[in-house]
């Protein structure tokens, strides 16, 4: 940083009236991103209707692309960071200990009144457009057609960590034992093919953080607190446009 | 005779000096990190005894014993309990107090608080 410093001291200001107007959009955009209202790209997203919390193009909200739609949404206010998701996730999906499948991040407001510390679950976004999918040079990880969960094939992968630099989530590692990164699967392989309904971060959770379900099924809670408009609903890093299927939520 | 008196006064001084050692100077019980049912809740005494002007017997007269972490050992200690009152139920309520079912991270500091407070390792996930 010394070094650079006194080099860019001596550049000029170039001013505002020169950027492209593209690239002026690319700003606001993350203004409204950063203040978490932002979640497609109508002045609408100002809440959430049913299109702009999906983030996704009006193609997805009219016909979820599968069946069932795997969707989470995580009720940000409730987490306590007991992490028995995080434990459970380890104990199913055998996780090692430098690793993780989920995480739970911490957030602090000092000059809050009242709480001041916000507790934020993250895994895989299990994403509509997944960038590590598309990077990936073997096809190791695939987007299951059926189900649309973000899935490995251990065998065919070669370490090359390019997924882990394209997801946006960080929700990748590699697992030195089985050689291969690793990731969050909504516990396909081990519950949900073995028909269990919830993963087991879901089911270990003790204040009803993460609410696990089909984002295409009227009738499931996911699909009702996303199809809202009272509570705003938002992903993280939706600049990203990969249009996730986790969901952040308040109250 | 004399020497007997001064290791009488020595005795005095190291009982004293050993009781401030253990905390007794600030009065109150410090901070308390309960690991049970979940990890990472915290009772600071700072807060209820220096700020709100609690005294010891606000709570030590059969709602809490004065030993630490007694509480956690209670099987009903749980969410549902302070909700009817018991714990620290009896004054957070909404009324005395914010209500138990609401703020959950002014009290829950999480596993990474505990960990940070304790002095513990936080299994780091980034190579």
């Amino acid at each position: 940083m010394k070094r650079i410093l006194p080099d860019l001291q001596k550049m000029q200001n170039e001013g505002v009236e020169n950027i492209p107007v593209e690239e002026r959009r690319h700003f606001l955009k993350m203004g409204l991103t950063l203040t978490g209202v932002f979640a497609s790209g109508t002045l609408f997203s100002m809440v959430s209707s049913a299109r702009t919390a999906f983030a996704s193009d009006p193609g997805f909200f009219e016909k979820y692309p599968y069946k069932p739609h795997y969707s989470m949404m995580v009720h940000l206010d409730r987490c306590i960071d007991c992490e028995r998701c995080k434990k459970a996730c380890a104990a199913t999906n055998d996780v090692p200990s430098y690793g993780y499948r989920t995480n739970i991040l911490e957030r602090e407001f000092p000059e809050a009144i009242g709480v001041k510390t916000e507790f934020i679950p993250v895994l895989c976004n299990h994403c509509n457009l997944p960038q590590c999918t598309r990077v990936c040079p073997t096809k190791a990880t695939y987007k299951n057609p059926e189900n649309g969960i973000v899935m490995m094939n251990t065998t065919k992968c070669i370490g090359c960590l390019s997924c882990q630099m394209a997801c946006p989530y960080n929700a990748r590692y590699f697992h030195e034992e089985k050689m291969a990164v690793d990731k969050c699967s909504f516990c396909w392989e081990s519950r949900l093919s073995k028909g269990e309904k919830l993963t087991a971060c879901a089911e270990a959770c003790p204040a009803g953080v993460r609410i696990f379900g089909d984002l295409s099924d009227p009738k499931d809670r996911v699909y009702k607190e996303v199809h809202q408009i009272e509570k705003t609903v938002w992903v993280l890093r939706p600049e990203a446009g990969t249009k996730p299927n986790v969901f952040y939520t308040r109250g | 005779m004399k020497k007997s008196a001064s290791i009488c006064v020595g005795i005095l001084l190291a009982v004293s000096l050993s009781l401030i050692g253990q905390g007794y100077g600030e009065d109150h019980g410090g901070d308390i990190h309960y690991n049970a049912p979940v990890v990472g809740v915290l009772f600071s005494h700072a807060v209820h005894v220096e700020e709100n002007g609690l005294d010891c017997e606000s709570c030590h007269d059969g709602l809490f014993e004065y030993e630490a972490l007694a509480a956690q050992r209670q099987p009903d200690f749980n969410m549902q309990a302070l909700y009817e009152g018991k714990f620290c139920g009896a004054c957070h309520d909404g009324d005395m107090a914010f209500a138990s079912d609401t703020r959950c991270t002014l009290c829950h500091e999480g596993v990474q608080g505990y960990n940070r407070a304790l002095g513990l390792q936080t299994a780091d996930a980034h190579h």
